[in-house]
């Protein structure tokens, strides 16, 4: 063969073995990247399973407050309901049921009877932690995103990983109202 | 007011310049999964190249008894020690390897008297182990607690598969829960980091040096009666030969312990600032930490009865208490001032 035909023959090898390395790149991060959700997931569901028992514990304390426990239940089931579908609307969905989580637990601070019941201290501490877990696994689940995300944009790999099936993964984020401070009237 | 050279006031004295901040250790990355795999290759190599250093050491050290034994430049002695020497040295390393990384931790968990616990007997350390393993996306390691007073925690396990975090009692007591998770991170940042496995490997092999300059040395003590025998019996050239090997064992004895403590050490404060830069990722919190370090400072309590053996593997280490000069060359962690420092400069 001619000198040219080896040139061509060692640019095609190299250019197939670029993709080669870049696709496996691509699988290995989009992986992780599921990985991380399905971490969350175990959290979002022990936290949904945790929630109806929660408000039925403090039912009989919080009477006054039946608009803030419908609006729990309320987001609970639209949770539930979303489980399992687009993973945008689940975002929605979960950030919606801590806005409301967060707002019952401010409430019941002005409530000193709870915290003498062991039955919802004990609800209340798993629930918090699982909350610290949904906010670890949520930050490790961003994070992987991040690095998958860069990989996608980032120059040769942007070049073949639309053709090749690879798109950006959207960020688990706190919607704007819920991240505002719950309202704590005194009375 | 005294008037200066030019007719006017003196400037007053300025502050002094504050000090460059120094550079966050590997905070850029928060990809833990591709870090290992990283690390993995840099301690596949470093092994490498100290398994190669050991192995020349230990063909010097064959070679020069040789020449020792037969310092005819035309024996065949020296070439054959050489090889059985470099051979023995490498045979010694695989064998002492496997033993690290596999029983590793059990040896690790038994000379420290760590004790595994369940979740209802220490319900918070394991929320916070399992959150931060969340936050780091990695398997939740085995919680442990060491009964003694002293303030510390270390992580062992050469995979985080086989990882496993151990806190003592004092350090449970004495932490807040932010402290606490500020430590746990620490310890996980060494599991994300593959530390264990890293320090691992260097300290056997820096072991296996020092093992080859031990005997070197102990070696010079025949080599004047060998040296004086063979001066007047034998051609010139083998004279010359007698020299060039009692400066092979005098170096291989003299300067390869040292340089391989002080890499070694080196890399061991590394790896601290490294772990304290991964725990303010995991938490997003530096405070946790840097309370937590301050604690341990100002600790009464040192852990008298730990190994040295597996003092690098700590938070703090367990005998110095520490000062200004605990950056010394030898020091397996720099100074809780400097990482504090650091920590701030995180935050």
């Amino acid at each position: 063969m001619s000198t040219t035909g080896w040139i061509v023959v060692a640019a095609v090898a190299f250019v197939a073995a670029a993709v080669v390395v870049l696709y496996n790149a691509l699988v290995a991060g989009r992986n992780q990247v599921e990985a991380a959700w399905r971490q969350i997931d175990v959290q979002l569901k022990r936290r949904r399973d945790l929630v109806p028992n929660l408000v039925e514990a403090v039912k009989g304390y919080m009477g006054h407050e039946r608009d803030t426990l419908e609006n729990v239940i309320k987001a609970r089931n639209a949770a539930v309901g979303a489980a399992g579908g687009p993973r945008e609307g689940q975002i929605q969905a979960e950030a919606a049921l801590s806005g409301v989580l967060g707002r019952l637990f401010a409430l019941a601070e002005s409530y000193p009877q709870l915290k003498a019941n062991e039955n919802v201290m004990q609800l209340q501490e798993e629930l918090s932690s699982t909350e610290n877990k949904i906010a670890f696994s949520r930050q490790h689940y961003n994070d992987s995103v991040m690095a998958q995300n860069t990989r996608v944009e980032s120059f040769p790999a942007v070049l073949v990983a639309g053709a090749l099936g690879f798109a950006k993964h959207p960020y688990f984020e706190i919607a704007e109202q819920d991240r505002e401070v719950p309202q704590v009237k005194l009375r | 007011m005294p008037a200066g050279p030019w007719g006017q006031a003196p400037p007053a004295p300025q502050a002094p310049a504050p000090r460059p901040q120094p550079r966050p250790v590997g905070l850029t990355r928060t990809d833990f999964i591709a870090a290992i795999r990283r690390n993995r290759r840099n301690t596949a190599l470093l092994c490498l190249a100290l398994t190669l250093v050991g192995v020349a050491a230990g063909g010097g050290i064959g070679w020069a008894f040789g020449v020792l034994a037969d310092p005819d430049p035309a024996s065949p002695l020296p070439p054959m020690f050489l090889i059985s020497g470099a051979a023995a040295m490498l045979a010694f390393s695989a064998v002492w390897t496997l033993i690290a990384v596999f029983a590793g931790d059990r040896i690790v968990l038994g000379i420290t008297g760590a004790r595994a616990v369940g979740k209802d007997e220490a319900p918070v350390l394991h929320n916070v182990v399992e959150e931060m393993a969340l936050a780091a996306g990695l398997p939740k390691p085995r919680v442990m607690i060491v009964e003694t007073a002293a303030l510390n925690a270390f992580a062992t396990g050469t995979r985080p598969e086989k990882a496993a975090v151990a806190v003592t009692r004092g350090l449970l007591n004495a932490l807040g829960r932010d402290e606490l998770q500020g430590v746990v991170a620490h310890e996980m940042g060494h599991v994300a980091n593959n530390d264990v496995l890293y320090m691992t490997a260097v300290g056997v092999l820096v072991g296996l040096i020092v093992v080859a300059s031990d005997l070197a040395l102990r070696s010079m003590r025949f080599v004047g009666a060998g040296g004086r025998r063979s001066g007047d019996s034998r051609k010139g050239g083998g004279g010359a030969m007698v020299l060039a090997a009692i400066l092979v064992l005098l170096a291989i004895g003299l300067l390869s312990p040292l340089m391989a403590r002080v890499v070694q050490m080196a890399v061991s404060r590394q790896r601290e600032y490294l772990a304290d830069a991964t725990s303010v990722k995991l938490t997003r919190n530096p405070l946790g930490l840097i309370g937590a370090l301050q604690k341990l400072d100002a600790a009464p309590v040192r852990w008298a009865d730990a190994s040295r053996a597996v003092q690098h593997l700590f938070i703090v280490n367990p005998f110095k208490k520490f000062a200004a000069d605990a950056s010394a060359l030898m020091a397996t962690h720099p100074s809780i001032e400097q990482r504090i420092e650091r920590l701030k400069a995180l935050g």
